[in-house]
């Protein structure tokens, strides 16, 4: 089973937060899932490419032509604005 | 006015065409239904009476210049909430998202709004497509029109309650491994996942890129047909669009594969009873029916729980709910991590969270052999499988889900079962495969079943062809 540990570590890389009292459930539902999709190992895929997309392999190009984007429905889709520009919480390091 | 909400794309159009009614009533009584159906049925997020009006207005104008319309204008649709339509909400329905505005449309948007669409509002899913219930909005669960008790399905449940009572003529949905045809097919409509690539996936928010597609959700298969020929073409704003399709003439005779493992242990038995009925139906009506084998079948959930947590892991990397989003509560933050951190925890729901960290986990250093190549291998094989069998047959069919629309809260516990739920529907997506559910009976309780089939890429005229042939015939 997965360590509490670890969760903590992936929930870190995630940048997720995760309260003492939902480890748990978590290292539970990941090792229902994890034991499930353990199946794979039934088959032997030493010889067998990767299918990482369906769509065509070569490189699709075209012109960089900037786009115009609504400013005004750009700046009201902010949380929070202040003449126009995004405004965020003042953070101050502690090191 | 009389009520005029029963219609087709098709009934719909002649009305408009024949002026026994003008647009600005057919959105008039569509958004009347919803004011009185909607707060039983909670199909959806957000309503735009004002941009559907205006939208109907315009046809009527062009109806009264005597213009020549296309299929779709004057007829009011649905939109699943992870489409972005300008000006409109577009939740996902997620409350990272709850209060954001989309800046532009999506392609499939653009293309609608040329044919003269009419969007009535955005309909409700599990939070960015994670689910098949719609149980896992942030906001409230949709209910199933045929019995409120009852989950739609998903994730674009909200779409198909919508069509299935008539608070929508059509509507949009995404299908990442079943979330178009599984939620068609416990609503009783028609929903159809078209080829990757087929239909541009610009302004769809992404959930798992190498899977998800845009598709049509409606009352007939011509109808589907309409929409999809509407929204389908290459786009430069997604490079794995293309316009490619197979052009062919209708079989004489029809080569049906069956395949054994679609009816093994998990299947409904009155699922089962009515899949085989069908089959029986296109036996009798010409078809050559041929048991095939699709060997890899039981690994496809493996697979696609391995693949699609991982892509979302890194498409949603991008919220981190200052640019958009909700504001964060967070006082004196200590670090720019604690506000990325705060945003998120509190912006996604559980579900979502989990499949992020599913995803960084089998992502990781150390486990991406072991998962996720391990899952690319095996979408390889199930890939070859359906290659395989279309050596032999022209189409296959099956069940759409292994049960029929479960009671809400009934799997919310049991992570697995729900996932399971998928079984049938997310080998099409690990292949890229062109899929439809069409209805082809109801169980004792009267509820839908839904019947799953299948085509070769680009070969979606097939799909419809077939589908015709059992449409509204043995219900």
């Amino acid at each position: 089973m997965i360590s509490e540990k670890e969760i903590k570590d992936i929930a870190k890389l995630a940048y997720l937060k995760i309260e003492d009292n939902e480890v748990e459930k978590l290292r539970n539902d990941f090792s229902s899932i994890l034991d499930y999709v353990n199946k794979l190992n039934e088959i032997d895929t030493s010889k067998i490419s990767e299918t990482s997309n369906l769509s065509k392999t070569e490189n699709v190009d075209r012109e960089d032509i900037p786009k115009r984007f609504d400013k005004k429905l750009l700046i009201d889709s902010m949380p929070k604005q202040k003449n126009g520009y995004l405004e965020v919480k003042k953070v101050l390091y502690n090191d | 006015m009389t009520n005029l909400t029963n219609f087709t794309i098709k009934q719909a159009q002649n009305g408009l065409q024949n002026k026994d009614f003008s647009a600005t009533e057919l959105t008039r009584s569509y958004l009347e239904n919803i004011k009185k159906k909607d707060k039983d049925i909670n199909a959806y997020i957000s309503i735009s009476e004002d941009l559907a009006l205006s939208q109907a207005e315009e046809i009527d104008k062009k109806i009264a210049q005597k213009e020549s319309l296309s299929p779709l204008a004057g007829i009011p649709c649905a939109i699943k909430d992870n489409i972005m339509v300008k000006g409109e909400r577009c939740t996902s329905a997620s409350k990272i998202l709850e209060n954001y505005r989309a800046i532009y449309d999506a392609t499939v948007i653009e293309k609608l709004k040329t044919s003269g669409a009419v969007f009535l509002g955005k309909t409700n899913l599990d939070e960015f497509a994670m689910g098949g219930s719609c149980e896992r909005s942030a906001f409230f669960p949709t209910k199933n029109p045929h019995d409120l008790e009852r989950v739609p399905g998903g994730s674009s449940g909200g779409s198909a309650a919508a069509v299935a009572s008539d608070m929508a003529i059509y509507a949009l949905g995404s299908d990442t491994g079943g979330s178009i045809r599984q939620p068609a097919s416990f609503c009783g409509i028609i929903g159809m996942k078209p080829t990757y690539g087929t239909v541009s996936r610009y302004g769809l928010m992404a959930y798992a890129s190498s899977l998800d597609q845009i598709g049509p959700m409606g009352k007939t298969i011509d109808d589907c047909e309409i929409i999809f020929n509407t929204i389908r073409g290459l786009d430069k704003m997604d490079s794995t669009s293309t316009d490619f399709e197979v052009k062919e003439v209708k079989k004489e005779k029809l080569r049906i594969g069956v395949p054994k493992e679609y009816f093994g242990e998990g299947l409904d038995k009155e699922i089962e009873e009515s899949i085989k009925k069908a089959i029986e139906f296109y036996e009798k009506n010409g078809a050559e029916v041929i048991d095939i084998n699709l060997p890899h079948t039981e690994y496809a959930v493996s697979c696609y729980y391995i693949i699609a947590p991982a892509e979302a892991s890194a498409n949603l990397a991008r919220f981190d709910g200052l640019k958009y989003g909700t504001d964060s509560k967070l006082e004196n933050p200590q670090s720019i991590n604690d506000l990325y951190l705060e945003n998120r925890t509190k912006g996604f729901g559980a579900e979502v969270r989990k499949r992020i960290m599913l995803g960084t986990y089998t992502l990781s250093s150390g486990y991406y052999d072991a998962y996720y190549k391990k899952a690319l291998q095996v979408r390889t094989l199930i890939r070859q499988d359906f290659e395989k069998a279309f050596e032999k047959v022209d189409v296959i069919v099956g069940p759409t889900s292994p049960c029929l629309p479960f009671k809400i809260g009934e799997k919310a516990d049991d992570p697995l079962a729900m996932y399971l739920a998928d079984i049938y529907t997310v080998s099409l997506n690990l292949a890229g495969l062109p899929g439809m559910s069409v209805p082809c009976g109801k169980s004792k309780s009267g509820l839908p079943i839904g019947l799953q089939i299948i085509a070769p890429s680009f070969c979606e005229k097939r799909l419809f062809d077939t589908g015709r042939i059992i449409e509204q015939k043995i219900i």
